[in-house]
């Protein structure tokens, strides 16, 4: 039966997930010298986190590291993941420049976590409403990265020749794996950046993309439909080596759309033999056949003789599991339902670890000093969305690390909820407690002049100046016929005057009997 | 070879041990094996490799045939437990050490033959 694409009645997508985390622990996997995903270590120059076990020397031996370990067990529980009592270490034979043992020390039949699953949320922008999407993870293994190969000088510069910078080598990976539990791309991303926010919530990584801390690589194939009931299963494609989330996105929905039309060209299917491996082009957004001798996957993997199995004590387990955070999608989902706070509005509060920790600890101190805890939330978000976050950008640092801890935090968002600060001198308070964050905020704010003025006698004066102004007449003729808009501009000239101390709702009510009394 | 070390290790020769049914690699398999190994045998000795794999696949074969319900699986043969170090970081070699010991480098990189991007598949 010829193929053709018109035959194809339905296209259902299944895609799996493995995503490579690189831990930032302060040392390697399998030695205690510096690790370039640690920020302490990150701009080491070329080939110095190097020593006899990362450059394979004779007689140099692993010694696993119980952080990268500990890490490890932390992602497995925050995905639902059972943790193994005994976990091994085996080989993956590998020739390549990048990995100078010819083996990569990873994880084949007992990996640390096994068989979980997490509830994700996805946001539909059009209808502005989440879902929840399971994800079923297979296992989370250890292992180590390779090093890298260059094919041309830092920075550019041809040369005829590879050269070697072994700095990566041995630093800690987790290689999660997913269920093929996805249909679209949409849910992959979702998925990916719900893990990412984890991943940097839980301290094991930063998850810089650009700097390869996270490297995804999709398993995707369709069933097709086609007439009378009959079913294809296009082979399963993987795409290497992905490091952004537009990348993700782009390179699915190329395959998706790509696969039936290989089919109708190609008829294979899926079976034994058929998976192949497929890079991303960034430039051109297309996948590209990566070559690659028949047995490249012949991995023979055998248990490492030079390490034991490790035990995961139970207490050990109990211990990390008693001390870990709230997760972020948590978090959002608690905003969401307990503060009526907008999707976008949680992801953001979300996305960079310790804001929520701030905000939450704020909004507790504002509790204590009997404000409404959903008025303090609102305020707080609002604080932090609008201010603090636009103070971290120009500062180049993170929200979290501005500084401004919770009871400052709060004390400027009890002045604002009971109306002793504008909105605007919120900003600025916040602002100055970046440069004297001993000070307390009631007392930076008298001395900087920023309490709202309340007293009647001096509103009043301000209201009798600006109602004398020519200028102003037509806005205060407009009001006493009737159109109460205008009382706006009569607020703000008010405020003007008062350098935005005067309490606009008390001018406001100046105002409006004043022109209609 | 092969049979020489299991030999050393105090495993049963063949004869002794009963009767694994001796089954020889073909030339074939014994050139796929060399070839993932990155080893080049001469092939006059490929029958003779692809006999004493064969004896120790027949090892193997005796072991799958054992009754093994309800026996832990041994994922070492030292009954004992890894020790895991501590993650404080101490110095490595210095760059000036690993290109002294590189056959060649461009410092601070070790110089290896063109590799064509996109290889590595760790």
């Amino acid at each position: 039966m010829a193929r053709r694409l018109e035959d194809i009645q339905r296209v259902i997508p299944k895609i799996g997930l493995e995503v490579h985390v690189e831990l930032a622990t302060r040392s390697k996997m399998f030695t205690r010298v510096g690790n370039p995903a640690c920020p302490e270590f990150e701009d080491s120059e070329p080939n110095t986190l190097i020593d006899p076990v990362v450059l394979a020397l004779p007689g140099a031996l692993p010694v696993p590291n119980r952080a990268a370990v500990e890490m490890s067990v932390r992602v497995g529980l925050a995905l639902g993941c059972q943790i193994a009592t005994l976990t091994k270490w085996d080989r993956k034979s590998y020739f390549y420049p990048d990995l100078p043992k010819a083996y990569q020390i990873s994880q084949y039949d007992l990996p640390v976590c096994g068989d979980g699953a997490i509830d994700i949320p996805v946001h539909d922008p059009k209808s502005d409403e989440v879902r929840t999407k399971r994800v079923g993870i297979i296992r989370a293994h250890l292992e180590e990265d390779a090093g890298k190969l260059l094919h041309e000088w830092p920075g550019g510069g041809r040369i005829d020749f590879s050269i070697v910078d072994l700095n990566r080598a041995g630093t800690p990976l987790l290689e999660i794996v997913t269920a093929p539990d996805f249909d679209n791309a949409d849910d992959v991303v979702a998925f990916a950046q719900a893990l990412r926010n984890l991943c940097r919530a839980l301290g094991v990584t930063e998850g810089v993309m650009q700097k390869g801390h996270m490297r995804f690589e999709p398993n995707i194939n369709a069933t097709l439909e086609l007439p009378g009931g009959h079913t294809v299963v296009t082979p399963i494609v993987e795409i290497k080596n992905l490091n952004s989330f537009r990348a993700l996105r782009a390179s699915i929905e190329h395959e998706l759309r790509e696969q039936p039309q290989r089919w109708v060209e190609d008829g294979r299917e899926m079976g034994p033999g058929a998976k192949t491996t497929r890079g991303w082009d960034d430039q051109r957004e297309v996948t590209l056949l990566q070559r690659e001798k028949e047995d490249a996957h012949d991995y023979r993997y055998f248990p490492d003789p030079d390490l034991l199995p490790v035990e995961v004590d139970r207490a050990w387990v109990e211990s990390i599991r008693s001390a870990m955070p709230e997760l972020p999608h948590e978090r959002a989902a608690r905003y969401r339902r307990d503060y009526g706070l907008a999707w976008k509005e949680t992801a953001a509060l979300t996305e960079e670890p310790g804001v929520g920790e701030l905000l939450d600890e704020a909004i507790q101190s504002c509790i204590e000093r009997d404000i409404e805890r959903d008025r303090g939330a609102r305020l707080g978000a609002n604080l932090v969305l609008q201010c603090l976050f636009r103070l971290a950008n120009e500062r180049s640092v993170a929200p979290g690390a501005m500084g401004i801890d919770a009871e400052r935090l709060g004390g400027v968002i009890v002045l604002r909820a009971s109306d002793r600060i504008s909105a605007n001198a919120a900003e600025r308070l916040l602002e100055m407690l970046i440069e004297e964050p001993l000070t307390d905020p009631e007392v930076l704010a008298e001395r900087e002049g920023l309490l709202q003025v309340r007293d009647d006698s001096a509103l009043e004066a301000w209201v009798e100046e600006v109602l004398a102004d020519p200028a102003m007449a037509a806005s205060a003729s407009d009001v006493r016929n009737g159109k109460t808009a205008a009382v706006g501009r009569l607020i703000g000239a008010v405020m003007q005057k008062s350098q935005g101390r005067a309490d606009a709702a008390r001018v406001r009510e100046m105002l409006l009997e004043r022109l209609h009394g | 070879m092969a049979v020489a070390i299991l030999g050393a290790m105090g495993a049963p020769s063949p004869e002794s041990a009963g009767s694994p049914i001796p089954c020889p690699l073909s030339n074939e398999e014994v050139c796929k094996a060399a070839r993932l190994a990155r080893l080049e045998p001469d092939p006059a000795t490929h029958n003779r490799i692809g006999e004493e794999l064969g004896t120790i696949l027949g090892y193997f074969q005796r072991l799958q045939a054992m009754d093994l319900e309800g026996v832990e699986p041994l994922s070492h043969p030292l009954d004992a437990r890894n020790r895991l170090d501590d993650d404080t970081p101490r110095p490595g070699l210095s760059n000036e050490v690993f290109m002294s010991l590189a056959p060649e480098s461009e410092p601070p990189f070790v110089k290896v033959p063109r590799v064509l991007p996109g290889q590595s598949g760790a």
